[in-house]
């Protein structure tokens, strides 16, 4: 395994309306988890990692969640900085869900990069059969209408789960322009304000010689 | 949280209003497993220490018109007939952009507890003094304040019994607590600093204006124990994170960024977030506080913490905030090997030095010059904050300034102003209230660097929500939030 520091570390954000399956998602696709009961938000989960190789290259995904902020509509625009891509949820069998996106849309483009990356995804897709309410030809259309890609999955079945993951990172690494900000570990100017990772650096007083 | 109505729950706290101070008060108690509900009465997070887009700005600025809101006041936006400017949301314009010196206790608690990883620091470069020219076909100019020992030795902006003095002084200030220095000072320590250099080192007028600048002192008139604290804490903070610089600068924004990586902390440990929501009406029940909110909802709580908001009785400042269109590229350059570009300078306009309307200022002005480096505008502008005391004639002191600043910036052709924000704002009220089941936080200070006494007040919130019990010891230290980490390599 190559050395965390040293690969490329893109950040993803799952946006979309409170129960939409943004966390369930993120449970299956690290943790290969899915817990039906876990109706409730997620506390205490900052964001997950995981190392995934696209075209045969290894990245570092930080995937944050909205920690309950989307329910409110409180995220803040310090939550979207320096995202690379934006996955954005909703829940085929809930049509309010779905209708929501639309500002969600507007939401992450407003608060990204230009050419930052998109993915529509239509979660619940076990439900299909029996409670449907949102066709895929639909949010396929919203998709294209806003430039991001689509798919549909369940966090129940694992159907589709890894499919946004692994389609957003290869969209992000063929936008040039995305990624400079995602190999330099640092860029230039930025202070490292933690000691123990301060490269030793020691501080010293200034003028005390004198 | 589970996702009942908000009614329904007891809360230990509600929070009002997302300012630094409360938002620290979210990250202080987002370990602690209390019901949190943070309101704030506007939509954008930050309060008096919000940044904004130039949409926000104009917002702001509309509803300032109509509407009371207690420390802000004669807002208005100038937008000169230039082309240049780019969209509203490449500007993050921050209301009050502080520095933070290396050795802020702020910074400390941002590290202990985690939340410093989600923020981004800039340093702050070199401070330098406005000289007006001196005659009439001269322009005017920066010199750059020397303020490490070997500065002193380098420079040739002063002459060699001025560098003595000043040499004597850092001295002195890196050791002013000792005994025999406390003695030289203390009869000193409620006069102006001024005052001190002049009886004790025997400095010169233009001398005392830089140890006056390097204290940011709104009126010029700093006490000299304040003074020292703070000059000492510019020195010790001087090579603290790095090489050449003494003071940080959140990206985008300054410390409202703060504000909302702390709230988002405090989201994380399952505080609830509404923002656009004030507090209606208020009933106090033995133990308890119902609340009606803006939204309609009707809560109850333990204890409502909020931020004092009513004018206090100190001077109030005004504001300038200015974007032009040249990167100002000589004020961001590193003065020292290996340092961090810096993305923001600082200026100073002394007292004195301009004249306007007829008469010479009374009070210094600040000129916080910003780069794109910031975030704060795109590349090939600034945005530069300029700070004065409020007087009758502060909106064209400032103008003024900001004239004479941009004409000393370039020789042949003064780089262009895009747009122009002004405003005044009250000082807040100093100290903390604690009223049975309400504290009411002290306002924001207006102090151009950090002013870590406001982080005792926090603390002392915390201190009261988490209880006498709970170590305070334990205040803001936490560990990194595990994250699942593990491969997708297929």
């Amino acid at each position: 395994m190559a050395s965390d520091d040293a690969l490329p570390t893109l950040k993803i954000l799952l946006i979309g309306p409170s129960g939409a399956g943004k966390s369930a998602l993120l449970m299956r696709y690290c943790d290969d988890e899915f817990d039906p009961d876990t109706a409730a938000a997620t506390i205490g989960i900052d964001f997950k990692i995981k190392r995934l190789a696209v075209r045969g290259k290894p990245y570092r995904l930080t995937l944050f969640d909205t920690a309950g902020q989307e329910r409110f509509r409180t995220l803040s625009t310090s939550f979207y900085r320096g995202a690379h891509g934006v996955i954005l949820v909703y829940d085929i069998s809930n049509r309010a869900s779905f209708l929501s996106m639309e500002r969600w849309f507007d939401e992450a483009t407003a608060n990204t990069v230009e050419d930052v990356a998109l993915y529509l995804v239509g979660a619940k897709l076990d439900k299909a059969s029996h409670s449907r309410e949102v066709t895929a030809e639909e949010g396929l259309a919203l998709a294209e209408q806003h430039g991001a890609s689509f798919c549909e999955a369940s966090s129940k079945t694992s159907e589709n789960v890894r499919r946004p993951f692994v389609e957003i990172v290869n969209q992000i690494v063929q936008t040039p322009g995305l990624l400079t900000n995602a190999t330099a570990k640092r860029r230039s100017g930025t202070v490292v304000v933690d000691s123990t990772t301060n490269g030793g650096y020691l501080p010293s007083l200034p003028n005390c010689a004198c | 949280m589970a996702m009942g109505s908000i009614a329904d729950t007891l809360w230990d706290v509600v929070i009002c209003g997302t300012g630094l101070q409360q938002s620290l008060l979210a990250l202080s108690l987002s370990r602690s497993g209390k019901n949190i509900l943070h309101i704030d009465p506007n939509d954008y997070y930050g309060g008096a220490e919000a940044a904004f887009s130039l949409q926000e700005a104009e917002s702001w600025v509309d509803r300032l018109a109509t509407e009371d809101k207690g420390l802000f006041r004669s807002a208005s936006i100038t937008k000169p007939d230039v082309t240049g400017l780019s969209f509203p949301r490449a500007y993050s314009l921050a209301l009050a952009p502080q520095l933070i010196h290396a050795r802020s206790e702020l910074l400390s608690q941002l590290v202990s507890s985690r939340a410093y990883r989600q923020v981004e620091f800039l340093a702050v470069g070199s401070f330098y003094i406005f000289k007006a020219p001196l005659g009439p076909d001269q322009q005017p100019s920066l010199v750059r304040i020397p303020s490490t020992r070997e500065d002193v030795f380098s420079t040739t902006a002063i002459s060699a019994k001025a560098k003595r003095g000043l040499m004597k002084f850092l001295k002195f200030v890196l050791d002013y607590h000792s005994p025999e220095q406390r003695d030289a000072w203390k009869p000193f320590a409620d006069k102006p600093l001024v005052d001190f250099l002049q009886e004790h080192f025997k400095m010169d007028a233009e001398l005392k204006t830089y140890i006056i600048t390097l204290t940011l002192s709104l009126d010029g008139r700093i006490s000299t124990e304040d003074g020292l604290a703070i000059i000492q804490r510019h020195l010790t903070s001087m090579g603290h994170f790095g090489p050449g610089f003494a003071a940080l600068y959140p990206k985008w924004g300054g410390i409202s960024e703060i504000a909302q990586v702390a709230c988002r902390a405090g989201a994380v440990g399952g505080a609830v977030y509404m923002l656009d929501t004030g507090i209606k009406s208020m009933a106090t029940a033995a133990d308890e506080i119902e609340l009606e909110l803006s939204s309609g909802d009707k809560v109850k709580t333990k204890l409502l913490v909020r931020g004092d908001e009513k004018v206090g009785d100190g001077p109030s400042i005004s504001r300038l905030v200015a974007v032009v269109g040249s990167s100002l590229k000589s004020l961001f350059e590193s003065t020292i090997e290996g340092a961090p570009t810096p993305c923001v300078a600082v200026v100073a306009l002394p007292a004195g030095s301009l004249t306007v309307s007829g008469e010479a200022t009374t009070s210094p002005v600040y000129v916080f010059a910003h780069s794109s480096g910031t975030g704060e505008c795109p590349n090939g502008q600034s945005v530069l904050y300029l700070t004065t005391m409020a007087t009758s004639n502060a909106r064209e002191v400032l103008n003024s300034a900001l004239g004479s600043f941009l004409s000393a910036m370039e020789q042949d052709q003064a780089p262009q102003c895009l747009y122009q924000l002004y405003y005044e704002q009250a000082a807040g009220v100093k100290q903390s209230r604690l009223d049975e089941l309400t504290l009411d936080l002290p306002g924001p200070s207006l102090s151009l660097s950090m002013d870590d006494s406001m982080l005792k007040h926090v603390r002392e919130a915390w201190q009261k929500v988490v209880g006498e019990t709970v170590d305070d010891a334990e205040y803001m230290v936490f560990t990194d939030r595990e994250p699942v980490d593990d491969d997708d390599y297929e």
